[in-house]
């Protein structure tokens, strides 16, 4: 009976937390209500560019969690050129011609990014060297 | 042969140990960031100038001379930090000096220049901040040189103090 109740109550916590954990995913984002696009296809396009882009102020967060001036600014801007029909390719690139490669979250591939890109890749390769090597050893052993 | 292979572990964790530690001591400011407009063309804007009755311009003001172009506002105290040195570029240097009012009061502006000074040529307004995401600013004050050919030769994100003084004195007869 004991475990039941606690199996129960341990479920209910669970619960709770995923429930918050979801309203944080919903609202904790700086997103001000003026700001959101009556259209939900360009809203959704508005919101995918503004979480890949670099708050410039803040530095590690994106414009989409950032209630930075600058971050409402470009927010602004980025649903202004969807409505008027910029592509998402287009609007990245506005911004990267601005601010440079660090405005985006995620750095793009190319020649000065191909070690950053690369390394891992490598080291997964030299790891399953190694662990090859280690086995044909020790079976042999 | 096997055990020689066992150093290597040891000598990566020591190189990547030296190469954080000279990050860690070099003299760096990671929210100082290179412009992506440099050697450049300036951005083309048209707006109002907060002193005189006519349009600004961008082209009519630019492909002269060095001109030095500096965003400010009344907000922003380093703005006020900053200004006897712009006076100085402007009074002692000779140089010609474009303010953005980025973002700001007008009347506030013109009370602020009234009261410190105005060593601007002329001052174009900002009122929502697009030219300056035009011309990449995102912490002002920011201050760019821009060459007699028009294009951008340098940029500085916050105030000017006496070295950075110093540095855009010698850089301005390099530009040219």
């Amino acid at each position: 009976m004991i475990t039941k109740d606690f199996i129960l109550i341990k479920v209910f916590i669970i619960t709770i937390i995923i429930l918050l954990a979801q309203t944080c995913k919903n609202n904790c984002l700086a997103v001000e209500p003026d700001e959101i696009l009556q259209n939900q296809e360009q809203e959704s396009r508005a919101r995918y560019i503004s979480k890949n882009i670099r708050c410039m102020v803040c530095q590690n967060q994106s414009i989409d969690d950032s209630s930075a001036i600058l971050a409402k600014d470009l927010r602004i801007l980025i649903r202004n050129k969807i409505k008027e029909g910029y592509t998402n390719d287009e609007i990245f690139t506005f911004l990267t011609e601005r601010y440079g490669d660090f405005i985006l979250l995620k750095p793009p591939f190319k020649l000065s990014t191909l070690a950053l890109w690369s390394l891992p890749f490598i080291f997964f390769l030299i790891g399953i060297f190694v662990v090859f090597k280690h086995n044909k050893n020790s079976i042999r052993s | 042969m096997r055990k020689k292979l066992l150093i290597l572990p040891l000598f990566f964790f020591l190189l990547i140990v030296l190469i954080f530690y000279y990050l860690l001591i070099i003299e760096r400011n990671p929210y100082e960031l290179p412009s992506n407009l440099l050697n450049k063309d300036v951005p083309l804007f048209e707006t109002e100038s907060l002193l005189k009755e006519e349009k600004f311009i961008s082209d009519k003001e630019f492909k002269k001379e060095i001109t030095l172009v500096n965003f400010f506002a009344t907000w922003c105290k380093p703005c006020q930090d900053e200004h006897m040195y712009i006076k100085r570029f402007a009074n002692d240097k000779g140089l010609k000096i474009i303010g953005i009012n980025y973002k700001d009061n007008s009347e506030k502006a013109i009370l602020w220049l009234k009261k410190l000074g105005n060593p601007y040529a002329t001052v174009a307004v900002d009122k929502n901040g697009r030219i300056g995401i035009d011309w990449g600013v995102y912490g002002i004050p920011e201050t760019f040189i821009v060459n007699s050919k028009g294009i951008i030769k340098y940029r500085h994100v916050g105030p000017i103090t006496k070295t950075e003084y110093e540095k855009i004195s010698l850089l301005i007869n390099e530009v040219k």
